[in-house]
């Protein structure tokens, strides 16, 4: 390839050619699996990817020949046939796909596996202007110098290659580690967000207040909720709505009973033990009830969009979530089952955040806030509890019947409430304490 | 039975299996016999049950019930949630010593959902699960009782023919359960 950018009359132009065949062939393919990815995307998929991920590492930090390899060829006679541009842009659009010709590194294989565990568009072409580039460059420098050989000659450009890939690769590879679920704030609860500025509960201390690059400040009272240009909190049954920007209280009532809030450019909501009332953000008193529940069925947190009012309802028989228009009084359930748990829903432009935890695991999903919609996983933790045998003691395994199809390991780590941004997912932790109370962790997931 | 009964004890199988045990008996004991009729009974997947079919899906595995059909976790005979986890009376979820767990403002954390287990397994398979009736046997020094979750199915839960067992009205056993009473045997 580098003798046939390096033979064309306008190099620049070949080189280009090559590179947006290369471009194109790779977006194309990875852009395709990452789409199957979102479809089917699981923890399967993600674990066998970072297998993948780990043994390219090794592979190509060791120099390790690279398996497999597709014993296959550009076809020669297009830069015979065809205008030499044409030619390169086809020999780039093969090369880019990266699955029909011999690949240089173990790293290769490693990355139609990420883009399908990721199941990301936009990480999808991330990787494919990363593979692109990586196999265009070496060409247009080496094409520019004139050394078609120089590879062959001193494999230790190629050994360093390598090397390059297995570094870029488990640098990847750890840097999603960690980005997966990062910690926000120790000993946080119930996060609300807007824009850049995140608000929390500390329990037992109060309410916080971070803004974009800044530290968090501690604010008169509990439970902060922020919204459009709002941040509400309560001291006992004193309920504030003040600036975001000033801190400077707008409005203050009395509402006995009010455990939760959230606040939207139009609307106040909250939660008392057994209620969720909803009124103009702008005016006092008690507002609509939207919903009541007899104990021990109880109600999450609200949230609010636009017009929109969302909340949990667990109870033994099943648990939901619904969404109420405030202006209209239409009521939808987005979500219902009678085997998971549906807890603490956020809502934002659209898209429903939300805890599922079920038999088998704890998982943080996002969908479209609309009835029956699809929901993807952003975050999965292990279930709440774990299995028996199946089979008493000393008798046969014929018969048995075990809920989970592989061996829970279970985890007394508890996913809650849930708040959403446009870049990022938050969800906390709560972790058993003493005498049955919980501690809370405040973790940031990266949406994807 | 009788014909069993009489093939058993004429048929060369049978004399060996009597010669067999009084040779035992008089080598090892009483205890050896008792090791011998235990293994009879560890055919089936769980003491008391008498037949192939498999359990009903159970969120811990084993599917013990209480007396009106809810889950119970096997070793302890704690009530669980559909999730597994040990419930309190009103379903609330509580920790190892039974102390009711509580949100970090120290509400108690939601129920889940927590469905009787013939109820699940015909929600899971697409039919109305009923009890019709159950049988006995002495499990663990107690009265087990062995309940069958009848519908209206073609094939059981193992997924070949279903049999009609105890259950009434053309009704078939999908699957089976059981409930540990406190009477002793």
């Amino acid at each position: 390839m580098v003798g046939t950018v390096g033979a064309a009359r306008h190099r620049g132009r070949a080189g280009a050619a090559f590179t947006a065949g290369l471009l194109l062939g790779a977006a194309a393919v990875f852009t395709s699996l990452a789409a199957l990815g979102a479809a089917v995307s699981g923890h399967a998929v993600l674990v066998v990817a970072l297998a993948l991920g780990a043994l390219a590492v090794v592979s190509d930090a060791l120099g390790l020949r690279v398996r497999p390899q597709i014993h296959l060829q550009v076809p020669e006679p297009w830069r015979r046939r065809m205008p030499l541009e044409r030619a390169l842009f086809l020999y780039g659009l093969l090369l880019g796909t990266g699955l029909s010709t011999y690949v240089p590194a173990t790293a290769a294989w490693a990355l139609p596996a990420l883009c399908l565990a990721l199941g990301s568009l936009g990480a999808a072409l991330a990787i494919a202007a990363g593979f692109a580039a990586g196999r265009a460059l070496p060409v247009l420098a080496l094409a520019a110098r004139g050394g078609e050989t120089v590879l062959a000659e001193r494999p230790q450009g190629l050994r360093l290659l390598r090397a390059l890939a297995a570094a870029a690769l488990l640098c990847a590879l750890v840097a999603g580690r960690v980005e997966a679920a990062g910690t926000v704030a120790p000993n946080a609860n119930d996060p609300s967000v807007a824009g850049t500025d995140v608000a929390w509960q500390e329990p037992g201390v109060g309410g916080f207040l971070r803004r974009a690059g800044t530290a968090a400040v501690q604010l008169p009272g509990d439970n902060p909720a922020i919204g459009a240009t709002f941040v509400v909190w309560h001291a006992g049954p004193q309920v504030t709505v003040a600036d975001r920007a000033t801190l400077a209280p707008a409005l203050e009532d009395t509402i006995p009973g009010v455990q939760k809030l959230a606040v939207s450019r139009s609307w106040l909501a909250y939660r008392t033990p057994t209620e969720i009332h909803v009124r103009p953000v702008t005016e006092t008193g008690p507002g609509r009830i939207v919903v009541k529940v007899a104990q021990p069925a109880t109600l999450g947190r609200p949230a609010l969009g636009v017009d929109l009012v969302v909340f949990h309802r667990a109870s033994r028989d099943g648990s939901s979530i619904t969404a109420v228009n405030v202006v209209s009084g239409r009521r939808m359930t987005l979500r219902s089952s009678h085997d998971d748990q549906l807890l603490n829903p956020s809502l934002l432009g659209g898209q429903l955040l939300y805890v599922r935890s079920s038999r088998c695991s704890q998982q943080l999903v996002l969908g479209p806030a609309r009835k029956g919609a699809r929901d993807r996983v952003l975050y999965k933790t292990a279930p709440l509890a774990g299995q028996d045998a199946g089979h008493d003691p000393g008798h046969t395994h014929q018969g048995e019947r075990l809920p989970c199809p592989f061996r829970p390991k279970p985890t007394t780590r508890m996913l809650w409430t849930t708040a959403l941004s446009p870049t990022t997912a938050y969800v906390t932790v709560l972790k058993p304490g003493s005498g049955g109370r919980t501690v809370p962790t405040l973790l940031a997931v990266v949406r994807r | 039975m009788l014909s069993e009964s009489v093939a058993a004890a004429s048929s060369r199988r049978g004399f060996l299996a009597r010669t067999g045990r009084l040779l035992v008996g008089l080598a090892g004991g009483g205890f050896v016999l008792e090791a011998l009729r235990a293994q009879k009974a560890e055919a089936f997947h769980f003491c008391g049950h008498i037949y192939t079919t498999g359990s009903c899906p159970h969120p811990v595995g084993l599917p013990r019930i209480d007396a009106k059909g809810f889950p119970l976790r096997a070793a302890d005979g704690k009530p669980v949630d559909d999730l597994g986890r040990a419930v309190d009376r009103l379903g609330r979820p509580v920790n190892a010593k039974g102390a009711l767990l509580r949100d970090p403002d120290g509400n108690p954390l939601p129920p889940a959902p927590r469905t009787r287990v013939c109820t699940r397994a015909g929600r899971e398979f697409g039919f109305r699960g009923q009890i019709d009736g159950a049988w006995y046997r002495c499990c663990g020094g107690h009265i087990r009782k062995l309940v069958d979750c009848c519908g209206y199915v073609g094939n059981r839960i193992n997924g070949d023919a279903a049999l009609t067992g105890y259950c009434y009205s053309g009704r078939r056993v999908f699957c089976v359960m059981y409930y540990d009473t406190k009477i002793k045997c």
